[in-house]
């Protein structure tokens, strides 16, 4: 009977042994130098692969050492909350966050807050009202202006249709800061062309066969509308879909959407769609380990930190 | 020793297996990080795998009776809106965490009734719940977190009673009742025998319907529970939270030893499969190892704990 309890535990040895053999590679590069974490919101994303190659070069040139960490599901804030306290027990230098929930990371927040590790944010704002209810701080924000990107798109769409037509708005999941400040800041463009309405705006979750489904439904019941502006490349790729779907073509409805993702840009390269917001968030990794090493080395840096946004279109789309 | 390690102790030792499982890693942890085997860490882990924990011990008792609770997740999400939104109402607290523990009991009650007098079986009738209980979470608050609650709330999730974290507190209390129902009162051994074998339970005159239904609802209890403690740990209740937490609670059930067949079973293994899912996360997380890697991890334990046990029913006949 013995036997069975050994067959157990070496059945978990062998398993997590095999693990960290093929993990020994991760070792502490700079022994003695700051270890700084680069938490999320998820790693099968290329805008985040983007931001971890970023942060991973700039921390090489600085010589300190990076840990990137993500949750399994982009969704599932509790688990990134997990991750940041076994960081915090892990005595991390410095933690940088985009959070999964604006402000479900408060609490987390200001348990860093206590044990003295510096917060950078990044990409997605942390709730301000919550952070100061709870007394709760972060070193830094770094990113792009996303109500700034929604206003560059709501100006080009009013542009484009010389300032008259029917437009429709595919939203991200609502309550997503990032989803709201977008959708805001394209009503802000487009309320300058006062001869353009907003006919339906719905959500598509940042999902494309959503964004496919949805629009394939706006499609049917608004048969006038000569724009979408589209929260995130995904949806606006699944809308594309819809629109070729009806029979229709670029020619009839102007598609716009936001992040560059790389098949959005292709898109834009062939003709059928018409422009996306980039933000750069190769850039955004980079200052975050530029500004975390700042940090921890007292220097004073700003409480927000703008990384540049552009409007990708088919003029600009090949430079 | 060959007298003591006879058949009758095989479930025993099984669980015996299962928790030096959990030494085991421990240890190689503590060889591998200086930062696992601290007071403050550990304490960390015990109250990460709470909320999982908690929800697992309706699972089990679920599992026991050879049924399965996929709904778990979204029914913590439900109830947790509905709670959020009673707290939200200037209502006291009291009365919030009671409307949610009431959704959770109904929602797990409907499942038991499906169950039950639906004759549906458990994995298309929870399947059906998850999807409802999500979409009425979603419809409730327009898809939006409903955030910020009173320090007496959270104190739920932030305060300690003697460095003791109150959520390990919660589930070390929920752990001994269940533990107790399940080994000392006429509805343990009736929730054995429905899984053991439904037809002889029926035929020994076992009112299978009426403890399904119980059954099934303390599952849905148990996971509006979960939201209470997630909503005061985040100070924020989500429609979208608790996605996966099935599965979740399944994986701890099942490296704890009860049989997806159902009519064994602990709540203690599954507590140590709880913990053994938090301390591999956990500690993974302080060694640096991606997130892919660590799914790669659970389900070879996952795998591994269900090898044994086949290999265990082998021994025995």
């Amino acid at each position: 009977m013995n036997h069975i309890i050994t067959q157990k535990i070496t059945a978990i040895l062998l398993i997590t042994l095999l693990v960290f053999t093929s993990f020994s590679c991760y070792k502490e590069e700079f022994p003695g130098r700051p270890t700084v974490a680069l938490v999320v919101k998820t790693l099968n994303n290329p805008f985040f692969n983007d931001m971890q190659a970023g942060a991973e070069d700039m921390a090489r040139e600085l010589e300190i050492n990076l840990i990137v960490q993500a949750a399994e599901r982009e969704v599932d804030v509790e688990q990134q909350v997990q991750i940041v306290e076994n960081l915090i027990q892990r005595r991390v230098d410095a933690i940088m966050l985009t959070p999964s929930g604006s402000r479900e990371v408060v609490p987390v927040i200001s348990n860093a807050n206590r044990n003295n590790i510096p917060i950078i944010n990044l990409d997605t704002k942390v709730d301000a009202e919550l952070l100061a209810s709870d007394n709760a701080f972060i070193a830094t924000f770094i990113g792009s202006d996303n109500f700034e990107g929604g206003y560059m798109a709501g100006k080009f769409v009013g542009e484009q249709l010389n300032g008259i037509g029917e437009v429709a708005i595919l939203e991200g999941i609502p309550g997503h800061e990032t989803a709201d400040s977008r959708q805001q800041g394209f009503l802000s463009g487009i309320s300058e062309y006062p001869g353009i309405e907003i006919v339906t705006s719905q959500t598509a979750n940042w999902e494309r066969n959503l964004g496919y489904n949805v629009f394939e439904n706006i499609l049917q019941s608004y048969n006038n509308v000569q724009a979408v502006f589209a929260a995130s490349d995904l949806m606006a790729l699944g809308a594309i879909e819809a629109i070729s779907a009806s029979g229709r073509g670029p020619n009839d409805i102007l598609v716009v959407g936001f992040d560059a993702h790389s098949e959005a840009v292709d898109a834009i390269r062939r003709g059928v769609m018409h422009a996306t917001v980039a933000q750069n968030p190769y850039e955004i990794g980079r200052a975050g380990v530029e500004y975390a090493y700042k940090v921890l080395n007292g220097e004073e840096i700003p409480k927000n930190i703008n990384v540049e946004i552009k409007l990708i279109t088919q003029e600009n789309v090949d430079e | 020793m060959k007298q003591f390690f006879n058949n009758q102790n095989l479930d025993q030792m099984r669980q015996f297996g299962t928790f030096f499982g959990l030494i085991a890693l421990c240890l190689l942890f503590t060889i591998l990080s200086p930062y696992f085997l601290t007071t403050s860490n550990l304490l960390n882990v015990a109250q990460q795998s709470s909320i999982i924990a908690v929800i697992s011990v309706g699972m089990t008792f679920v599992i026991i009776t050879a049924g399965i609770d996929l709904s778990v997740g979204s029914v913590l999400a439900f109830s947790g809106v509905v709670m959020a939104s009673v707290l939200h109402a200037g209502l006291p607290i009291p009365i919030g965490i009671l409307v949610g523990l009431g959704v959770g009991f109904s929602c797990g009650l409907l499942n038991g009734l499906l169950v039950s007098y639906g004759k549906i079986p458990p994995f298309i009738a929870t399947l059906g719940m998850m999807s409802i209980a999500r979409g009425a979470g979603l419809w409730f608050t327009d898809g939006r977190p409903i955030s910020g609650f009173d320090d007496s709330f959270r104190y739920l999730a932030s305060g300690e009673i003697f460095y003791i974290p109150v959520p390990v507190i919660i589930m070390i209390i929920v752990y001994v009742i269940a533990h107790l129902i399940l080994t000392k009162t006429k509805m343990g051994r009736y929730t054995y025998a429905i899984g053991g074998n439904e037809k002889a339970a029926v035929l020994s005159g076992i009112n299978i319907k009426f403890y399904l239904n119980i059954i099934y609802g303390i599952a849905g209890l148990l996971s509006a529970l979960g939201a209470v403690m997630l909503t005061a740990r985040l100070n924020s209740a989500q429609p979208i939270a608790g996605i996966m937490y099935e599965l979740d609670a399944i994986a701890a059930t099942v490296i704890g030893g009860t049989s997806l067949f159902g009519g064994k079973g602990t709540v203690i293994g599954t507590l140590i499969g709880a913990l053994i899912i938090g301390v591999l996360r956990n500690g993974l997380n302080l060694l640096g190892v991606s997130s892919f890697i660590q799914q790669i991890v659970i389900g070879s334990v996952i795998i591994g704990a269900i090898l044994l046990d086949t290999n265990l029913k082998m021994r025995k006949n």
